[in-house]
């Protein structure tokens, strides 16, 4: 198979690298030009733009449309947390042993959900959730209902805890880039646009999907671990909440869903609008419901569709072209 | 002995669970449409009929025959113009409209009304019935009936009515079915107001039977989607099953096994169904 990626264009790709490389060079130095209400402010910036980032690798690129994935927010916090309190893990390594335990959890659920189509897979992945989090509140070594505190976590410097939130961020938007660009993404996308043509050109299109919820549920736990480290706190009833599925789907939806800038943006929109209506709840919600169903209806493509159509360009270089003259086939 | 109040308690309440359950099958056996805040609908109904109507002095039997035809209205007009431009599009536009609506609902209720249980107080919920040698609550009759009333009422207008007969038309080939001078989008409407009316059905039910919060909505939405799954997907017979057999493994669950692991016995034997039994109990065979 011929890889027919963008033309190579030099000049875009130098500012598009540039741009990046000042962001992360920004985002780097925030001790030098931030204090501490700048840190608080990225690092919930981070992790919910990281976890909107896996919601999109899910639902906008291998058409895994789900309302569950607060299962791996809540394993992810509570291997954090029974890690360290009941093990005596460090914190860092109980970080490891969330994301491969996650993964390993993710095949049974994704066996299980996979079985659904379209709607009901995103009503079944809650419902598994649903078994989670009742479980885990009548579990008494991880401390039923009342659940759990982390004293380790208290002791570390919250510049660490940022320094990981735009690692594990920029880990995340790199490994979906990568993934873009492979062999993979393509039959991610193939899959997700027409899953029974996919399967007729050969590709093993539960393999793919698994593969995708594997990594996404991962990644998703690695982010519930720094959560949970920041809290430093977890309890059954918010780790394993529909409200983790709720608003990693506004930030995807409205930021620009199956598109890598996307979900940032809407990370963005969405930690701005909890700072300005305050995290108290009714309002915000109100306000982020409604928001993402007229997104849905007037602008499906989310803000990253309306910044190409103004731009013309986006900052990520991951679309392929048919090529125009060349002789090549795909 | 205990058994067997547990089964006929199982019985009884599934009725509720099936007219919980019928809105979401009538919404995707007519148009694919999985509705996200159809559990939020058969909330609002219950605290349309507890804090509004019964506090306003209307007597309760009233109050339902105002309730039924205003959550008919709001199921034809949430569809006409929000859920009908998510149409058609793919499998996401439809789950975050619909999602979009139920997070709007569910806090507009939690603002206005707070986060205190409320119920219906009549002296029908602490009343009980000898029936088949054990006492049951005469509420859980009463949602039977009703459950199985609605359920030959729907059977009857899908199976014998021009309108039925539009609606299962459009629901095998919108395109044959216009062609025939059959509008998919009235169809589409009359659909989801029909599904919404059985919401308010079960809101009041809901109201007499049980105390309810805000938040009860995401419950309902996952009972229905439950009794759906084990009914077998478009069956409206099925779906009524599906809540039998969805109440009394709760039930069970929470005779052997202590209370609080009811809803936990009710999810496992779900996906049981979904390992072992994909398709439900009764798939309906054609489209």
């Amino acid at each position: 198979m011929t890889s027919v990626r963008e033309p190579a264009n030099r000049p875009a790709a130098i500012v598009r690298a540039a741009i990046l490389a000042a962001l992360v060079l920004g985002l780097v130095a925030a001790p030098v030009w931030g204090g501490s209400a700048a840190r608080a402010l990225l690092i919930v910036f981070s992790y919910n733009a990281a976890l909107a980032v896996m919601w999109n690798l899910l639902a906008g690129y291998a058409g895994l449309v789900t309302f569950g994935q607060q299962v791996f927010i809540g394993l992810g916090g509570y291997t954090l947390a029974v890690g360290c309190e009941r093990f005596g893990l460090g914190v860092w390594p109980a970080f490891l042993v969330a994301a491969v335990l996650a993964a390993a959890i993710a095949v049974p659920v994704g066996a299980v959900t996979f079985r659904l189509k379209g709607g009901y897979f995103a009503v079944g992945s809650w419902l598994v959730a649903e078994v989670f989090r009742l479980v885990f509140g009548n579990w008494d070594f991880v401390g039923n209902a009342s659940g759990m505190f982390i004293r380790q976590a208290r002791a570390i410097d919250p510049w660490v805890v940022y320094y990981v939130a735009i690692g594990l961020l920029i880990a995340m938007v790199a490994l979906v880039v990568a993934t873009l660009r492979s062999r993979l993404g393509l039959a991610l996308m193939a899959v997700r646009d027409a899953e029974d043509a996919a399967a007729s050109l050969g590709v093993h299109v539960w393999r793919v999907k698994l593969l995708a919820f594997v990594v996404a549920s991962a990644g998703t736990a690695l982010i519930a671990a720094l959560i949970t480290v920041q809290t430093p706190f977890i309890q059954p009833n918010s780790a394993f909440s529909i409200q983790w599925s709720a608003a990693a789907s506004f930030m995807a939806v409205v930021g620009g869903l199956g598109t890598v800038e996307g979900p940032l943006l809407g990370a963005a929109v969405y930690v701005l609008l909890q700072h300005q209506l305050g995290s108290s709840g009714a309002v915000h919600l109100i306000v982020l419901g409604a928001v993402s169903v007229v997104m849905m209806l007037v602008e499906p493509r989310g803000i990253a569709g309306l910044l190409r159509d103004r731009l013309g360009w986006s900052l990520f270089a991951v679309a392929r072209r048919p090529p125009a003259s060349r002789g090549d086939s795909v | 002995m205990q058994l067997y109040e547990t089964l006929i308690n199982g019985l009884l309440l599934g009725g509720l669970y099936g007219i919980i359950g019928l809105g979401l099958s009538i919404n995707f056996g007519t148009m694919r449409l999985v509705h996200l805040a159809h559990g939020d609908l058969i909330v609002l109904a219950a605290y349309f009929f507890v804090a509004v109507l019964v506090p306003a002095g209307i007597p309760p039997l009233a109050a339902v025959a105002v309730v039924v035809p205003v959550l008919f209205a709001t199921g034809w007009g949430l569809q006409r113009y929000v859920i009908a431009g998510s149409l058609g599009r793919g499998v996401l536009p439809p789950l975050i409209v619909t999602f979009g609506i139920s997070t709007v609902l569910q806090n507009v209720l939690l603002l206005w009304a707070t986060a205190d249980a409320r119920t219906l107080h009549s002296p029908l919920a602490s009343a009980g019935v000898q029936l088949a040698g054990i006492t049951v609550a005469t509420v859980r009759l009463v949602d039977f009936a009703v459950g199985l009333a609605c359920l030959g009422v729907l059977l009857l207008v899908l199976g014998k009515t021009a309108l039925g007969r539009a609606l299962r038309a459009t629901s095998d080939d919108p395109s044959t079915a216009r062609l025939m001078g059959i509008d998919p989008r009235k169809m589409y409407a009359a659909a989801a107001a029909i599904a919404a009316a059985t919401g308010g059905v079960a809101g009041v039910l809901l109201a007499a039977t049980s105390t309810f919060y805000p938040a009860t909505g995401s419950e309902m939405l996952l009972v229905a989607f439950e009794v759906v799954v084990v009914g077998g997907l478009g069956s409206l017979t099925g779906t009524f099953i599906g809540g039998v057999l969805l109440a009394t493994a709760q039930l069970l669950g929470a005779r052997l096994l202590g209370p609080s692991y009811a809803l936990v016995a009710g999810h496992l034997v779900v996906l049981a169904v979904l390992v072992f039994r994909p398709q439900g109990l009764l798939p309906r065979t054609a489209a």
